[in-house]
């Protein structure tokens, strides 16, 4: 009926007293890359425990593909902040786990792996060892291994949070092209709004606790985006405005 | 600013290590100066380097060659003159805030009616009253960093270090803590030696930015930043500016 | 003013009735074991003692004492035994810990010879002790302290050795001298160590008393056991293990308690 990929529908979180998320609702069209920014202690985390199914909702709910969303059912990708390689086994074994855990047939996993080892370019470190690694390759792998999935819905935390500014830009460019190579739906949560104006094609703005949405705003400038445009600067400016705080 | 005095002199320093295979360089053959109460960034990518840097002036490590200066007499290990806020904050879990803030002082035998009145100053300075009694696991990263920024403070150090203080904040956060640093540096000013990654963090704070290259570090290049503050990350000036930098860093994979 | 009505989903209400489940289920799990114990004695040809008879034991001990001790006196009296052979093993534990933890000399020193000590579990030393010093009092609370003293110079050595680097750089930065360092830093930072060498040492002392008392003895709940085995009184063995697991369980609660009165950050969320 809906071409919506993701909806979520009056999502609303109470811990007891505390009020945390309030009747959320937005939709995700299938392939669409969206960020979600907000203020510091905007529940977000609360949210990305909701979607995991750790914390269940007081009210309202996910939907995937119109049904409920199910992290047994559904293809669901995460990267957090935090690399989470398996430290036993090679970047090439780390790549293939998500695929063999869903029980995927071996040469579709050859083959995919081997596209996105090519697309990032990780041929080198093909058979070494999460140790052996920096810790912005470990989370390139992460990353790799996430899009690999071709999962529902690829749900990325804060992912590039403690890097240099030119190494996130590098990474940005990375998980665009990764992105549009494999369609995949994602949702971008960060702090940052320059990097969220960077990435998405829509972004959604919290507000504080009982957090809700305050605006959603698409996107429109062609790729790869000058963060000295004058639209730029426009557009990071009023949405910096939306969530000051500090 | 009082400047042309030069309060700190590196003189080709460098740090290796050695590791079961082979040897490993982070810092080799840095020289530069710092003159009297400027607010120095020290910019560079990636992990390396640029703490071995700060801990070798803070006298936690020995440079492997090379000679630190501080007002011109040669130093050799931790000095009181010099105080540091660390990247991963260090602070003691076992003590409440005012007494993590008042270590410097209990060390050096002050009397604890002295130490309190000092301490509270700094206290205030850096806007946490209410919270003395409190332990550190109580806190917030932002209030966190705000307690050892007062103890790097209340030690009265004539150079302040501080190591990436707000590598572990969130990018609001960071802002916040920013106009902080800036607001308390301009309270009682101090020469201030500031190692970060961010070049977006490091212009809008520095007097002057000293690019690192990637491992092994060397000094790239110095530039004056002279742009009135409050500066405005979105300016034409600051966005040039940091273009120019960033043209210049090193990507470090 | 309007209460705010605490809003739970069905999903919700499920996660909150299982976790008060949870709460209850220890208490179930007792219950099932007395539950067991009465059919163990109930079952044909067994000469397991039913609860009824240990209850009925524990009141004519209290009527009619043992050497002069009732069931709570000769408790007591172990008790004693622990508390005395406790102290002392904490400090000179404690203190011996720190030494070896701290200074690298001390501990190529002492460290081998310490470890081939700890190896000998305390009742190999009981024939020596015998030999040496008799039967009495003093034999057992040393080999109590010996059973003690392991764990604690064993986790405040490691506590001492590892205390974080970035601890006592703060220290350094702050001039602070050798003293300075092991009295600020490296010992506040080691009390959650030492506690657990305390909790050990605690659990241990009870254990190596009753087995001391076992051996040779007039007096406390070890004695008991014996007594009841030596006169067929398994009735009173019972009443004895049972007591034994009880006062097990409150010292363990109680050395719980004291760490969260010295160390309150470690619980503070």
């Amino acid at each position: 009926m809906s071409n919506n990929k993701i909806e979520v529908k009056n999502l609303t979180k109470h811990f007891g007293d505390l009020h945390v998320l309030d009747d959320i609702n937005f939709n995700i069209k299938k392939g669409e890359f969206i960020c979600i920014v907000g203020p510091t202690g905007c529940g977000k985390t609360t949210f990305l425990n909701l979607l995991t199914r750790i914390y269940m909702p007081s009210k309202g709910d996910l939907y995937i593909d119109g049904e409920l969303a199910d992290p047994r059912k559904h293809n669901l990708a995460f990267v957090f902040q935090e690399p989470s390689a398996v430290p036993w086994k090679t970047v090439e074994q780390n790549l293939k786990f998500g695929l063999e855990l869903k029980k995927i047939p071996k040469k579709e996993i050859d083959s995919r792996v081997e596209n996105i080892i090519n697309l990032m370019g990780l041929q080198e470190f093909r058979n070494s060892y999460p140790h052996q690694l920096s810790v912005s390759t470990e989370q390139r792998i992460i990353i790799g291994r996430a899009f690999v999935m071709n999962p529902d819905l690829l749900l990325m935390d804060e992912p590039y949070g403690q890097m240099d500014i030119k190494l996130r830009f590098y990474l940005e460019d990375e998980v665009i092209k990764l992105w549009k190579a494999t369609g995949s739906t994602v949702v971008f949560i960060t702090h940052n709004i320059e990097e969220a104006l960077y990435l998405a094609e829509r972004i959604l703005i919290l507000t504080n606790k009982p957090t809700t949405i305050k605006e959603e705003l698409k996107i429109d400038l062609p790729r790869p985006r000058d963060i000295t445009s004058p639209e730029f600067i426009k557009i990071r400016n009023y949405v910096t405005e939306q969530i000051r705080w500090w | 600013m009082d400047n042309n005095k030069i309060k700190l002199k590196l003189e080709n320093i460098s740090q290796s290590y050695i590791t079961k295979d082979n040897v490993f360089t982070a810092v080799s053959g840095v020289s530069l100066e710092v003159y009297d109460r400027e607010f120095l960034v020290i910019l560079g990518p990636g992990r390396c380097g640029k703490s071995v840097l700060l801990n070798m002036i803070a006298g936690i490590e020995k440079p492997v060659d090379g000679s630190i200066f501080l007002d011109g007499e040669k130093i050799n290990g931790s000095d009181e003159r010099i105080g540091m806020v660390f990247q991963k904050l260090a602070l003691m879990p076992w003590k409440t805030v005012i007494e993590n803030i008042e270590f410097g002082l209990k060390l050096k035998g002050m009397n604890k009616k002295t130490r309190r009145e000092t301490t509270q100053k700094y206290i205030e300075l850096v806007g946490l009253e209410g919270f003395e009694k409190s332990y550190p696991n109580q806190l917030s990263g932002g209030m966190k960093q705000r307690v050892g920024i007062a103890r790097a403070y209340t030690n009265s150090p004539e150079i302040l270090l501080m190591d990436e203080p707000f590598g572990q904040l969130d990018a609001q956060t960071r802002y916040a803590m920013q106009d902080e640093v800036l607001r308390v540096w301009d309270a009682e000013k101090r020469t201030v030696i500031f190692v970060t990654n961010n070049l977006e963090e490091a212009l809008y704070l520095a007097d002057r930015i000293i690019l690192l290259s990637k491992c092994p570090a060397h000094v790239k290049e110095s530039y004056d930043i002279n742009l009135p503050r409050p500066r405005n990350t979105t300016d034409s000036d600051f966005l040039h500016l940091r273009k120019l930098i960033s043209d210049n860093t090193d990507l470090a994979l | 003013m309007q209460k705010n009505n605490v809003v739970m989903s069905e999903a919700e209400r499920k996660s909150f009735l299982l976790n008060k489940i949870y709460k209850i289920l220890p208490i179930i799990s007792v219950v099932l074991l007395i539950l067991l114990w009465f059919i163990a004695a109930g079952a044909e040809n067994s000469n397991f003692p039913s609860p009824q008879e240990v209850f009925l034991r524990f009141i004519t001990l209290q009527q009619k004492p043992i050497k002069e001790f009732n069931l709570f006196q000769h408790i007591w009296i172990s008790l004693i035994r622990v508390f005395i052979a406790l102290i002392v093993s904490w400090i000179i534990g404690i203190a011996f810990g720190i030494l070896i933890g701290w200074n690298k000399k001390a501990n190529a020193l002492f460290s081998p010879v310490f470890t081939a000590f700890r190896s000998v579990p305390p009742l190999a030393w009981v024939p020596l002790m015998t030999m040496w010093f008799g039967t009495g009092e003093f034999p057992k609370i040393l080999l109590v302290f010996m059973g003690a003293l392991m764990p604690v110079v064993v986790n405040t050595q490691s506590g001492i050795a590892n205390v974080a680097k970035m601890y006592l750089d703060v220290g350094t930065i702050f001039n602070a001298n050798g003293k300075q360092l092991l009295i600020e830093i490296a010992i506040p930072s080691s009390l959650d160590a030492i506690f657990a060498g305390i909790r050990t040492s605690t659990s241990a002392a009870w254990m190596v008393v009753l087995a001391a008392e076992m051996l040779g003895g007039r007096s406390g709940i070890g004695f008991l056991i014996v007594r009841g085995m030596n006169s067929g009184d398994y009735a009173l063995c019972l009443l004895s293990m049972v007591c034994i697991g009880i006062v097990g369980a409150l010292l363990a609660i109680m050395t719980k308690y004291l760490e969260r009165l010295v160390c309150p950050w470690t619980i503070i969320k």
